[in-house]
Order: C-alpha cells, then structure tokens, then sequence
C-alpha cells in the first residue's frame, strides 16, 4: 500500500496554561468562573494545558481535567517539572503530559488575570516555542535578516528599504522604518513590536498594512498583531 | 601605520571629489603626509579639482597593470611637499581595478604616507566596492534630502558586509557622517532634512556640516580646494572637519541660516 495516506510531521503550536497553586479545586473553579464572566468568548472552548508543578501535596488529575472541562475549557493535557513518578502516575491514568520547549516565564502574556489572582494563573504561551535571534547594530537599506523558526530581535534600527522577516514575532530596539514580517511561515499570534514605527511595511501572518496604515501610532512605540485576523496597533506605553 | 580612508556616498553629485580634495590637503598642511588616490575609474575629477590635470602622464590603472612604478604615476602637490596624487585613468573601464593588486598599491603607499584617501566612484557597483574594500575609516558623504540619506544608509551595510574588515572579522570601520550642501534657509523651509533628522536616520558620528556655497565651485574652477580659501563658510567648514579628524572637538559652525542684515532687510535681498 502506498504510505501517502498519511504522513507524520511535527509543528509547533501555542497554547494557553492554566497554572494551579493549590488543590483545592472550588476555590478554583470560583475565580475561573469569575474570569470566564469577564471575557466568556475568550475562553469558549480554549484548548488548555495544566501546569500542576506549583501545588504542594497530593494532586487529583481526573477532577481537574473534569472541572476544566465542565468550565468549557477543550483539556489538553498536564505539564509542568515534576517527578518522573508524577509523570508516570499521569499517563497510567490515561492523560497526556506535554511538555513545554521552554521554562515557561511569568512575566510575559496576560498581566492582569496573573495580577489578579495568586491561585490560578492563565496566560498564553506565545512565544514559548521559539527562541530569539538577537541582532545588534542597524539593519541598513538593502539588507535582509531573517529568523528562521525563531524570533527577531534587533537592538538597533530597521532602515527604510530593509527588510526583517521572523517565524516568530520581531522586537525593534529602534525605529522601525522598512520592512517587517512577523508570522512568515504562518503564526497568527506573532507581534511586531517597535519603538518608533515608521515602517514601509507590516505583516503578521500574511495580513498586511502599508505605511498609510500605520496613522493612527505612527511614530510612536506600539506593536502590532492580529484581532480576528485583522491587524491591530496599540501603543507600547 | 597609515589610515586609509574612504570618502563614499553611494549617490553621486554629492561632494565626494571636493570633500576628498580639502580633506587630502587640509590634512597635508597640518604637517602629514598624504596621497589621494582617484578611485573614479573613467571619469578622472580629483585632478581637475587639485589643479594637476596637466601633469598626469601615468594613472593608476598603469600602476595596477605593472606598465608604470608608483613613484611615476604619483603626481606631487605643488602647494603642500608632503602631499601627492594618484589619479585615475580617463581610457580604461571601471573593471581594471582587482583587489590583490589594489591590496599591493595601499601596502606600499602606507610605507610612505600617514593617510591614503581614497575618492570613491558613485553607485555600490565592483568601483565603489573597491574604494572601500580597504578601508579603515569612511566619510559618508551624504546630502540633506532623502534620496541621498537612503544611500548613505545602503553604502553603510556595506561598509560594515563587504569590506575586508568585515569579512577578516576584524574591528569594523570607523564612520563618519559629513553632510554637505547643507542650507538652513532650505532647512528652515521644510524643503531639505535636518543635520538631526540624518543623525537620527543614520545613526553615526557626525564629522562635519559643509554649507552650500559658492566659494566650492570658484575653486573647483581654479583648481584650488575650497579649504584654501580661509574667508570662505565652506573652506572654514572643511577646516572644521580636518581638526576633528586629527582628534580635536570643534564646535559646528553654519548650522542656522543667517540673519540678513539690516540693509538687506530694507531693501528685499
Ligand atoms: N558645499 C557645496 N556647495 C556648493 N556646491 C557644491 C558643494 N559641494 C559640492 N558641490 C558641487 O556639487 C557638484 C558635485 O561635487 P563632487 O565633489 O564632484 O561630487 P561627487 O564626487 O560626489 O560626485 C560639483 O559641481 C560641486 O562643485
Ligand atoms: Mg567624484
């Protein structure tokens, strides 16, 4: 039989994590209802993955994963650095722990529900799958970089007629005055970020603005991403 | 060791020849010695402008061919005694120059002199790839308006990609800004960019602000540097340059439009 019929492949994909800090699983599901409220279409059917490494003492799988699902929450899996045991115990009950390619940090994604709340934690793993290519110095006219599989980071300036491509998202140390493409092989949650946007041209996941676009922020310190496939700037600060 | 510096642009009609010119000579009278070599290949401007046309016999594509020594071509200042002038050649291309035997050239001349200033050719083709390949330090030479500012910019990538300096790892060429043909009133006007506006475009040191002026086309006719003539805003301005290049911290001069005086204003100048 021809093996076309199917085909492994490995991509990287983002998800959200919920990260617990205790067992006790009705004070849990009150804050998570209180936050689902706020925002319902938000967290409608959401694929979570749960980060158990924060709860001290015995942990009860099954009734996490039915609380989540019962929040409508898609449930994905466990994760976090626990014992291997730990880990065993999880497959044995039929759940699948995934792991993370980077020690999740808890600065990044969304401050004011971490803010909040000091029990439970949701925020979106963005950038977590990929690592940053840092470049120092002005990207001049007429040149290109590109972060393959990666982010961008430019400690410098992008000049007018040159062009910065990432996988991931793209962080400008500087003015952004040619070209950025953040997303480039197909990643709707990647950002631009910039301090001075001027640029010739933005576009996140094949969406793209040109300079008369960028009105709105233009010079000023923004970034740039998606809402509902539309681009959408806010101001950095 | 000789600094050997580039005076490029990327664009041309910019002031590279006469900024090369003032430079060479204003660095020769300080006492150094000095050879400006004519990287324009085709075009052959940095004699006419040092007032030596006459004079060439050999050039320096004869050099580069083996058909003439260096000590033939080489074409003395009749003004400063430790200045002298490689010219290029009118007849042949811009190919005939290859980097080994340029590489040859600045060697021998760097036994001799303590700056080798090469005038670049316009464009970022093989003739300014060549001018640069060498050096140590650049003047980018560069007009306030935006086309010019652009090319700076790409002539910048370059120094920093395709230089020897850049492909031996070694520490990259040292930048300068001059910005030249610069009028306030124009500035003033909207009509021309700022020296803050490149600054910020370009981000590198600035070197010096060269006035537009009449003074630079009286002495390219006369075949006198314009920093010859000492009365002049652009031979002071290129004065300027000069000390800073020697390490000096000069203040800029003719940054702001003068104001007329009260005649002018009287009588609509
Ligand atoms: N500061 C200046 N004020 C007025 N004219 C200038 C000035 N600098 C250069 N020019 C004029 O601009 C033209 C081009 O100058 P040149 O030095 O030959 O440029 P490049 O070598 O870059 O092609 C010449 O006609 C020159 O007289
Ligand atoms: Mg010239």
């Amino acid at each position: 039989m021809a093996n076309s019929s199917i085909e492994f492949k490995c991509t990287s994909f983002s998800l959200s994590v919920l990260h617990l800090k205790t067992s006790v699983l009705a004070d849990v599901r009150a804050i998570l209802t209180k936050k689902i409220a706020q925002a319902p279409d938000l967290f409608n059917l959401v694929p979570v993955v749960v980060n158990i490494e924060e709860i001290a003492g015995e942990v009860d799988y099954l009734a996490i994963k039915e609380l989540i699902q019962a929040l409508n929450f898609t449930f994905v899996g466990f994760t976090g650095a626990i014992e291997k045991e730990q880990k065993l115990l999880i497959r044995k009950l039929g759940f699948s722990f995934v792991n993370s390619a980077k020690k999740s940090s808890t600065s990044t994604g969304n401050s004011e529900v971490s803010k909040a709340q000091s029990a439970v934690k949701v925020f979106p793993e963005k950038t977590a799958l990929y690592s940053d290519k840092v470049h120092r110095g002005q990207i001049r006219s007429g040149q290109q970089v590109y972060a393959q599989g990666q982010n961008l980071v430019v400690i410098g300036s992008v000049s007018a007629g040159a062009e910065v491509i990432a996988d991931g998202n793209i962080h400008v140390y500087g003015a952004l005055r040619g070209r950025a493409i953040a997303g480039a092989k197909g990643h709707q949650q990647a950002q631009i970020y910039c301090q001075n946007l001027e640029a010739e041209l933005v576009s996140i996941n094949g969406n793209y603005w040109l300079s008369e676009s960028m009105e709105q922020h233009w010079a000023s310190p923004v970034y740039i991403h998606l809402n509902d496939n539309e681009l959408t700037s806010s101001k950095l600060i | 060791m000789a600094r050997i510096i580039v005076v490029t642009s990327g664009k041309g009609g910019v002031g590279k020849t006469t900024s090369s010119a003032a430079i060479g000579i204003g660095l020769a009278l300080k006492g150094h010695k000095v050879v400006l070599i004519d990287f324009d290949i085709g075009l052959r401007n940095l004699d006419l402008i040092m007032g030596c046309e006459r004079r060439v016999v050999y050039d320096f594509v004869n050099v580069i061919k083996g058909e003439a020594t260096l000590n033939q071509a080489l074409i003395k200042d009749k003004r400063v005694s430790t200045l002298s002038i490689l010219p290029a050649s009118q007849t042949r291309d811009k190919d005939a120059l290859d980097k080994e035997s340029v590489g040859k050239v600045l060697t021998e001349l760097g036994e001799t002199y303590d700056y080798i200033i090469c005038d670049s050719p316009a464009g970022i083709e093989a003739g300014a790839m060549m001018a640069l390949y060498y050096a140590d330090e650049a003047i980018v030479t560069t007009n306030p308006e935006v086309s010019s500012v652009r090319d700076s910019d790409r002539i910048l990538g370059m120094l920093a990609s395709r230089s020897r300096r850049a492909e031996l790892n070694l520490e990259p060429i040292k930048e300068h800004l001059l910005l030249t043909r610069y009028s306030p009133k124009r500035v003033t006007e909207g009509e021309m960019l700022s020296v803050e506006d490149v600054e910020d475009i370009l981000s590198i040191p600035l070197l010096g602000v060269i006035p537009e002026s009449q003074a630079v086309l009286k002495a390219s006719n006369a075949g006198e540097p314009v920093i010859l003539d000492k009365e002049s805003d652009a031979g002071q301005a290129y004065q300027d340059v000069v000390n800073r290049l020697l390490g000096d911290s000069v203040d800029f001069r003719f940054l702001v439009a003068e104001k007329k005086g009260i005649f002018s204003r009287m009588f609509g100048g």
